[in-house]
Order: C-alpha cells, then structure tokens, then sequence
C-alpha cells in the first residue's frame, strides 16, 4: 500500500491536487445529477447512487460481454442510465408523490431503492471487482511534477463539456426554463401551464445520465464493484450541500472543494481517512454554514 | 437446536437496539441513521477492556455502554440542531466516521482484520459457556431495557418526547428545552445500544468494523419501522420477524453467496412497501413528518 501513492508522505503535492481536480470532476457529474433531481423533487435521492453503479455496469456488459464498440457502448449506457431513473421514479417515486409523503419516507424508500439494486447487481454479476479496461496500462503524461493518464484526461474533457451543455440547456432551452420555474414555485408553475410531471421526469432523465456518464467514465479509470455506488452518492450529497442545496453553480463549486479537500487530507494519513473526512466537512457545514457557499440564507429555516 | 438458539440470542440483542432506537426514532421523531455506530462503540470498548486490561466483561459491558452514551452525546451534539433530512444525513455521517475510525486505527482496534477471542461472561465465578446460559443472560438484559424504556416513555420525560414528535415549536412555547431533551434521547438510546454491542461482542467472541456499517443501521431502523414507530410491543415483534425470517432463506438450500444479497434485497424492498403502504409499521402510531 505504502509505495503505490496511497501511503503518508510519499506523494506529491501535485499529485494529490492533480487526484483532486479529477476526483472533483467526478463528484461534480453525480452532484449536479442529484440537484437537478433535487430542485424539482426536493428530497435527498439515494438510489441516484445506483444509477451511478448502474452506469458502470452497464458499460462493462456492453464493452466486455457484447464486445460493442467502446463508444457506443458509452451513449447505450448512458440511455440505460436515463432509462433506469425513469422506472425507479415511475415505480416507487409516483405512489409516494400522489400520497404527498414527507421528504423523510421518500429518502427511506429511495434508501431502499438503492439496497435492492445493489443487492440485485450483486447477484448477477457477483461481489468481487470487475474491470473494463483491456490492454497493457500506458504511461501516463507528466504535468507539472504530477502523472495524468489518457484516461484521466477523457474524465477531464468529457465532464467539462457535459457541465457545459448542462449549463447551457437549463439557462437557454424554454424546457430549462421551465424546470427553473417548477423548482422556484411548483405551484405557481402549474398555474401557467407547466406539467410538473412532465418535469420532474426530464430532471431523472438528466440527473440519471449525469450520474451514469460518472459510473461509466470511472468504470474506464478504475474496477467497479457492486457497492461503489454508496460513497459517490454521499459525496455527491456532501458537495451539494457543501455548494448551496439545489444550486448548480453550487454543486460544482461544492465537488472540486470536496475533490481536493479529501486528497489533500490524505497528505499525510492513510488513504482508508478520506470517507471521515467528507463527512467531517459536511457536519462542520451543517453547524457553521448550513446553506453552503452559494445558498441563501432563508434555506437555513429548513435545516 | 444450538441453531435455534443462537438465532434467538441474535434476535434478543437486535430486541434491546431496536427499542433503543424506537426511542429516538418512533418516540422522538429524530430520525437517526447512524445507531450501529452506538453499539460498535460499545462492543470495541467493551472487547478492548477485556483484551487488553483483562477486566471482567461485566466491567467492560458498563464501560462500554458509558462510553456509548458519551459519544451519544458528541454525535448528538450537532445531530439535535438539524431537521429532518439534515439530521439524518448527519447521523449517518457520523456513523461513517465511527465505521472508519473502527476501520483505520488499526493500532488499537486491528481494523479490518478484526479482534478474536475476546472472553465470555461468568456469573459468579462460573463461565457461562453453554448457549442455554446466554440466551437467560440477554433475555435478563431485554427484560431490564425492556422495563426502563417502558418507564421513560410512560414519564413526565417521555409526554415531553412525544410532545416535541408532534409539534416541536409547540413544546417549546411551553418552556421546554427542546434539544436538551433531544440530546438526552440520543444519550439513553446510545447508552442501551452500547449494552446491545457489549453483548454481541462477547457472544460471538470476534468483532470487527463490518459487523457495525450503515447497513447494520438501516437494518434496525427497518425493524423498528416494520414493527410500529413509537410502541414496544412493535420493536420486539420488528427484531424477531425480521431476524428470523431471513434465516428461512438456508432452508431453502441457497449458498451464501445468493442468500446474503437475497436477504438484503428483501430489507430493500420490505422498506420501499412500508414506506409506500404503511409508514407507520405494523402497529406503529407515528409516521415521519
């Protein structure tokens, strides 16, 4: 463990700050997906988690066992993955909705959500660690003192420019306006004609891509394995939090301080800290700053 | 027989963490995630007092559950200011950070690899060695949780404790320190889960951290919502069902390998119907607000 970068003292600044920027690129796909969920359904969407999971496997059956091309198989996944965020909300999310229940019952259920498809993913495909990537491992680039992978780069790239489009679509598209409407006043929205329904389905189908295009680009970078899913929805939470609840700005922000604060910290402990430090990070936020870097205050009220 | 048996004592200890988390969850309305940290806390203090001071278990069980209930008091510290979703996340957090702690201090707990033989209970000079023996010896702590729970929540304390589940702000107007109530809750439930932990320590005579993840914490709080939020009666008949039910899976000539995740898959889905149908559990009389 020691000599392969994880131990105290041996790895460079740089690395580390390099580690964090792509673990914060990572964090920041699943913490957008979630607050795009989060601002039109407003409860705390474990099973975002498993889509997440769900993304990384679908790519592994579609690259390894179909022997698809790698980058179809990346656009298939990414539809399974929309796909899949639809059916958990028609499924369990519709009958909790029409009952009006509180965020809490729609928190446990998507918890339970998330444990069956975890332990659904276990059974097919088995607990042990699976990996995509064929081939011998190249070399990676050096950078400032600091070693980057091909691999890394793409994680780079393509989340930029999935933010970007992001960006993009919620300010400019009538149907991001429209989604900007619903998680401003959902009352108000339906008075002039927009279906909330109709929305809160177009945030899973983004949120959910969002989060399978993070399962499958880490799928490319590391071995997956049913329970990843656990702490990249928990960090994804952290970040959100951290960043302002329901703020897209936010929720980047939030990822890439979460990113490096969790890589940073590892300087000089061992690499198993970094869970304890997230959530060392979001408890020190609930008690000083509950409403993140980019909230406002008046969210306070709810917390 | 001896099967049977365990399965009962195995039912006994998730009987006493399962009413002491019925009183903050079912009781209190605070909805808690992170109870398993209590009991670990609890089954460490207690196995490392006896593994390494060589005291009395009886010594190590009490230490234990103090211990427990001190850090109930941390852990409840920044839990009892939040609401709602915030509050369960940052009990979960603070499980998480107790799961890693059991995890990485791998100088004092052995991390992963767990600490073994850790010594039974004696009465009286005697080593309780048969299960039989074990078995009276939780079903005397069940009794006891059982019969000082039954007191908190038929107290004063415990109408204050429904009084804030019902209307926070309305508990307040009447002069009632809310969240000094609240981190007292967190305390008692802490201090009976660390006895919960202490017990299974020196039962099964191995611990380590996979015994106490947030799986474990949700697998109470399933119990406890299963059986009815804010009755006893509920959280014993929650723990016995859901203990052995599961156990009816190695009937059915499944391998571990498909009856772990199997079993899991039932808590999943057992969860999202409660939640669906009746969120208040079987005989419960509270659901989350």
């Amino acid at each position: 463990m020691l000599f392969i970068g994880f131990g105290g003292g041996k790895v460079l600044l740089q690395q580390l700050i390099l580690n964090g920027i792509i673990a914060g690129s990572i964090y920041a796909l699943i913490a957008i997906g979630f607050s795009v969920i989060y601002r039109t359904v407003k409860f705390f969407n474990l099973a975002h988690g498993i889509v997440y999971t769900a993304g990384a496997y679908f790519a592994y059956t579609l690259t390894i066992s179909l022997h698809l091309n790698i980058i179809l198989s990346f656009f298939l996944s990414i539809i399974f993955a929309a796909l899949l965020g639809i059916a958990i909300d028609r499924c369990f999310y519709y009958p909790l909705r029409k009952k009006s229940a509180s965020n809490m019952i729609f928190l446990l259920a998507s918890f339970g959500v998330f444990i069956f498809l975890q332990n659904l993913i276990q059974l097919i495909y088995g607990a042990q660690i699976l990996t995509i990537r064929t081939g011998p491992v190249k070399e990676g680039h050096h950078l400032c003192g600091a070693v980057i992978t091909d691999i890394q780069i793409l994680i780079l790239v393509v989340s930029s420019l999935l933010l970007v489009i992001l960006w993009l679509f919620i300010q400019k598209s009538k149907l991001g306006k429209a989604m900007r409407a619903v998680s401003d006043d959902p009352i108000a929205a339906n008075v002039v004609g927009i279906n909330p329904e109709r929305i809160i389905m177009t945030s899973f189908v983004i949120g959910s891509a969002l989060a399978g295009a993070a399962g499958i680009l880490i799928s490319y970078e590391t071995n997956i394995e049913p329970t990843m899913g656990f702490s990249a929805i928990l960090k994804g939470i952290i970040a959100s939090i951290i960043g302002g609840i329901g703020s897209i700005p936010g929720a980047v922000l939030g990822a890439f301080f979460l990113g490096l604060a969790e890589n940073l910290g590892i300087w000089k402990i061992s690499a198993g800290w970094k869970d304890c430090i997230a959530f060392a990070i979001l408890i020190i936020f609930l008690l000083i700053r509950p409403w993140g870097f980019l909230g406002t205050k008046t969210e306070k009220e709810k917390i | 027989m001896e099967y049977i048996l365990h399965i009962l004592v195995i039912a006994c200890i998730y009987i006493i963490l399962t009413l002491s988390l019925n009183l903050i969850v079912g009781y209190t309305g605070l909805p808690a995630l992170g109870h398993a940290a209590f009991s670990c806390i609890g089954a460490y203090t207690s196995s490392l007092l006896a593994l390494n001071a060589g005291l009395s278990p009886w010594i190590g069980l009490f230490t234990g559950a103090c211990v427990a209930a001190i850090s109930g008091i941390v852990i409840g510290y920044p839990a009892v200011r939040l609401k709602g979703d915030y509050l369960a996340l940052a009990t979960f957090g603070l499980g998480v950070i107790v799961y890693s702690i059991a995890k990485n201090w791998v100088s004092l707990t052995r991390g992963p690899m767990g600490l073994p033989g850790i010594p039974g209970f004696s009465v009286a000079g005697f080593q309780l060695s048969g299960i039989w023996s074990y078995l009276l010896l939780v079903l005397v702590f069940v009794a006891i949780t059982i019969f000082i729970i039954n007191r908190i929540v038929n107290s004063p304390f415990g109408r204050i404790l429904r009084s804030i589940r019902e209307d926070e702000i309305a508990s307040e107007s009447l002069g009632k320190d809310t969240t000094r109530y609240k981190l007292l809750v967190f305390i008692i439930g802490a201090f009976f889960a660390g006895i919960a932990g202490s017990l299974y320590s020196h039962y099964i005579t191995f611990i380590d951290p996979s015994s106490f993840t947030l799986i474990e914490s949700i697998t109470i709080l399933l119990m406890v919502i299963f059986g009815g939020m804010g009755r006893i009666s509920g959280s014993i008949v929650g723990a016995i069902i859901l203990v052995v039910f599961p156990e009816l899976l190695r009937f059915l000539g499944m391998p571990s390998s498909i009856a772990a995740p199997m079993r899991q898959m039932i808590y999943g889905l057992l969860l999202i119907f409660l939640m669906i149908k009746r969120p208040q559990g079987i005989m419960g009389v509270y659901r989350f607000k």
